[in-house]
C-alpha cells in the first residue's frame, strides 16, 4: 500500500493480524453443566493483515462498527496485546516488548477505562507518573500548568477524583496521559458519554495538543464530530479488514460522489419544469422548495439550471452528512477497495 | 535515571497514595482487624483450657502460648490478599491502564502489599500488645538478639513466598475465567499447612515428614517456631534454606507463568 502521507512513518504495520481464540456456552443450566464436560472452542479473526503507516504528526481516525477490529488495533499498536501475525513497528520498537523506551514515548487514553486512582486527588496519579516516566520537578511543574490551562482544570487537580464529573474526569485522564510528553497519542472513543461543551472542549485540547507538540495521534470514535473535527485521514476498518485509507473528503467523494442541493423559490415550482434538469437525481419538492443530488462533476452546470427555474430566495449546496456516509457504508458492508 | 531507583520512587509513591485510598475506609478496617485478632486469641484459649483439663499434648503451655501470640503477628506480616484483586484485574482488562505506563507491573503489586501491611501494622500492634502483656508470664521469650533477628528474617522469606504464590495463582486468570475457586482453596489449605489454625507441632506423627517440609510451614508456623519452639542451630539453618529455596522455586515458576500469561493476555474491554 502506498503511504497517504509524506511525513516519515512512526507507525508502520504491514500484514498484522490478531486472532482471538474463545469458547461457547449455551446458556441456561444445561449449557453451563454440558461445558463443564466438553468445551467447544472457536478462533474469531479480529483484525485481518492490515496494512498501514502513519506519520508524525498526523491525526488520523480510526473508524468501524462496534467489533470491526478498531479497539484490537490500537491495543496492538500501544503494546497491550502480542500480533498473531505480521509486522508492527512504532517509533523503531515493536510494541508488545514493551520496552522501557517505547512506553515513555505513547500514551494511550480509553474512555471506558482509568487510569486515575479513584479515592485520591489527581494531583497524585500525575506525581506518579512524574516518578515514572522519570520527569524533573521543573518539567513536571512546567507541563501541569500548560497542561492544566489549556484544559481549564487548575481547580480539580486536589479534588478527588470520585468526586469529578465524567467531562471533569476524561480531562483529568488526558492530562495524565500528556504529562509525559509523549509522541503518540493512542484514544479509544475520548469523548464517549460527555456532553456537547466537554466534546468540544476535549476536540480543540486536543487539536491545541497536535498543533502545539507536534503529537501524532490515533482516534478512534463513533462521533463524527470528533473525526470531522480532527482527522484529516480516516483509516476505516471492518471485519478486520482495512477497507479505507485516505483524507476525510476523499472518503466523501468515494462513497458520496453527489452533492446535496437544496434551492428555496419565491413561489412552488412546477414539478414539469424539474424534469428537464441533466446530471441530477434523487430530487424531492416540497412547496417551494427543492431538494436533490447532483453529480459532483456537474454541479456547476446544475446550479445553472436551477437559477432559471425561477427567482431564488436560497440555494444550499453540501457534501453528504459524514454521519450518514458512515451508517450507509456499515449497512451496506461495501467493499471501498482495500487501501483505496 | 537508574531503573531501579526509579521503580523504588515509583512503589513509595504507590504504597503512600495506597495508604492514602485505603484509609478512606478505616471504619472497614477496624473490624477487619478485630476479625484478624480473634482467631489466635480463641485458640489460644481453647488448647490452654485443654490443657488444663489434662490434655496430653507433644508441647507444653508456654509452648501453645508464645505460638498462638506471636501467630497474629506473623499471619498479618506474611499475608497476601492480592491474589483476589489481580485475578479480578486481568479477567476484566483492568491490567491494561498499568501495563501501557513504564514501570514493573510488579511496583503496583508490591506497593499494594506493602500499603496493606502498614496499615495491618498499625491496627494490629496495639492489640497485640495488650495479649502479650497480658500472658507474659507463660510465654518463652528468647534472651538474645540473635533469634529476634532470624525471626525477623524469616518473617521476611514467608511474606515473599505468600506474595509470589499469589501471582502465581492470579497469574493463571490469563487462562481460566475464574480463579476465585483456586485462591478460595489455597487459602483454606494455607491456614491448616501453615500452622494458622493448628500448631504443625500438633500434626499426627505419621504426617511428620509431609507436614515439615511443605512450602506453607515456612509461611506462618516456622518463622513462629524460631521463638516459641527450640529448633537447634542446625534445624534453624536447614529451616531457613528451605525458605529461602521455596522463594527462588516458585518465582522462577511465577515468572515464567506470568510471561507465558502477558502473550495470552486478552485485554478485554474497550
Amino acid at each position: 500500500m502506498t503511504p497517504v502521507h509524506d511525513l516519515p512513518p512512526v507507525i508502520a504495520a504491514q500484514d498484522l493480524t490478531k486472532t482471538y481464540t474463545f469458547h461457547q456456552q449455551r446458556a441456561g443450566l444445561g449449557g453451563a453443566l454440558k461445558s463443564l464436560v466438553k468445551r467447544k472452542y472457536e478462533t474469531r479473526l479480529a483484525v485481518d493483515r492490515v496494512t498501514f503507516s502513519i506519520g508524525r504528526g498526523e491525526v488520523v481516525g480510526l473508524l468501524g462498527p462496534n467489533g470491526a477490529g478498531k479497539t484490537t488495533t490500537l491495543k496492538m499498536l500501544s503494546g497491550l496485546l502480542y500480533t498473531t501475525s505480521g509486522d508492527l513497528q512504532v517509533l523503531g520498537h515493536t510494541p508488545s516488548d514493551r520496552k522501557h523506551d517505547y512506553l515513555r514515548r505513547i500514551a494511550l487514553v480509553m474512555g471506558q477505562k482509568t487510569m486515575l486512582w479513584w479515592d485520591v486527588p489527581a494531583m497524585e496519579s500525575l506525581l506518579l507518573h512524574k516518578d515514572m516516566y522519570g520527569l524533573s520537578t521543573a518539567e513536571f511543574d512546567r507541563n501541569v500548568a500548560e497542561l492544566a490551562e489549556l484544559l481549564e482544570v487548575d481547580h480539580l487537580l486536589n479534588v478527588q477524583v470520585r468526586k469529578t464529573s465524567l467531562g471533569e474526569r476524561m480531562k483529568l485522564e488526558l492530562m495524565a496521559a500528556l504529562v509525559h510528553g509523549p509522541e503518540i497519542l493512542f484514544l479509544d472513543e475520548p469523548t464517549i458519554g460527555l456532553d456537547v461543551v466537554a466534546k468540544a472542549r476535549v476536540r480543540s485540547f486536543l487539536a491545541d495538543v497536535n498543533q502545539l507538540r507536534g503529537t501524532t495521534i490515533l482516534i478512534t470514535s463513533h462521533d463524527m464530530d470528533d473525526i470531522e473535527a480532527l482527522c484529516s485521514r480516516v483509516m476505516i476498518i471492518d471485519h478486520g479488514r482495512l477497507q479505507f485509507d485516505g483524507g476525510l473528503d476523499d472518503l466523501v467523494r468515494t462513497a458520496q460522489p453527489r452533492k446535496l442541493v437544496r434551492a428555496t423559490y419565491a413561489s412552488p415550482v412546477e414539478t414539469d419544469r424539474l424534469t428537464g434538469l441533466k446530471g441530477v437525481s434523487a430530487v424531492e419538492v416540497s412547496g417551494p422548495t427543492v431538494k436533490l443530488e447532483a453529480d459532483r462533476e456537474r454541479a456547476g452546470s446544475v446550479m445553472e439550471q436551477l437559477t432559471r427555474l425561477g427567482p431564488l430566495v436560497d440555494l444550499d449546496v453540501a457534501d453528504a452528512d459524514i454521519e450518514d456516509i458512515m451508517r450507509d457504508l456499515f449497512l451496506r458492508r461495501s467493499t471501498l477497495g482495500e487501501g483505496s | 535515571m537508574n531503573t531501579l531507583v526509579r521503580n523504588l520512587r515509583v512503589v513509595r509513591r504507590m504504597t503512600a497514595a495506597d495508604i492514602a485510598q485505603q484509609s478512606v475506609y478505616r471504619g472497614a478496617w477496624i473490624i477487619f482487624m478485630l476479625a484478624n485478632i480473634c482467631m489466635p486469641i480463641i485458640s489460644l484459649l481453647i488448647w490452654r483450657t485443654a490443657l488444663a483439663s489434662g490434655a496430653q499434648l507433644p508441647v507444653d503451655e508456654r509452648y501453645i502460648t508464645t505460638y498462638f501470640v506471636l501467630l497474629g503477628v506473623v499471619t498479618m506480616a506474611t499475608s497476601s490478599w492480592m491474589a483476589g484483586f489481580l485475578a479480578q484485574d486481568i479477567r476484566m482488562g483492568k491490567l491494561s491502564s498499568w501495563m501501557i505506563r513504564p514501570a514493573s507491573l510488579l511496583t503496583g503489586f508490591v506497593a499494594n502489599n506493602l500499603s496493606e501491611k502498614f496499615l495491618k501494622l498499625f491496627a494490629l500492634v496495639p492489640m497485640i500488645g495488650i495479649v502479650w502483656w497480658i500472658f507474659r508470664d507463660s510465654m518463652n521469650i528468647p534472651a538474645g538478639p540473635g533469634r529476634w533477628a532470624l525471626f525477623a528474617i524469616s518473617i521476611l522469606l514467608g511474606a515473599m513466598l505468600v506474595f509470589i504464590i499469589d501471582i502465581l495463582i492470579a497469574s493463571l486468570a490469563f487462562w481460566m475465567d475464574d480463579v476465585s475457586a483456586l485462591v478460595q482453596a489455597r487459602v483454606i489449605i494455607a491456614s491448616v499447612l501453615s500452622g494458622a489454625v493448628v500448631p504443625l507441632a500438633l500434626m499426627p506423627e505419621w504426617s511428620r515428614g509431609f507436614v515439615d517440609h511443605q512450602p506453607f510451614r515456612y509461611t506462618v508456623s516456622f518463622p513462629v517456631e524460631i521463638v516459641a519452639g527450640e529448633l537447634t542451630g542446625r534445624e534453624l539453618l536447614a529451616g531457613l534454606g528451605f525458605q529461602l529455596g521455596y522463594v527462588v522455586v516458585f518465582a522462577a515458576i511465577a515468572r515464567l507463568v506470568w510471561s507465558a500469561g502477558i502473550r495470552a493476555y486478552s485485554a478485554v474491554g474497550a
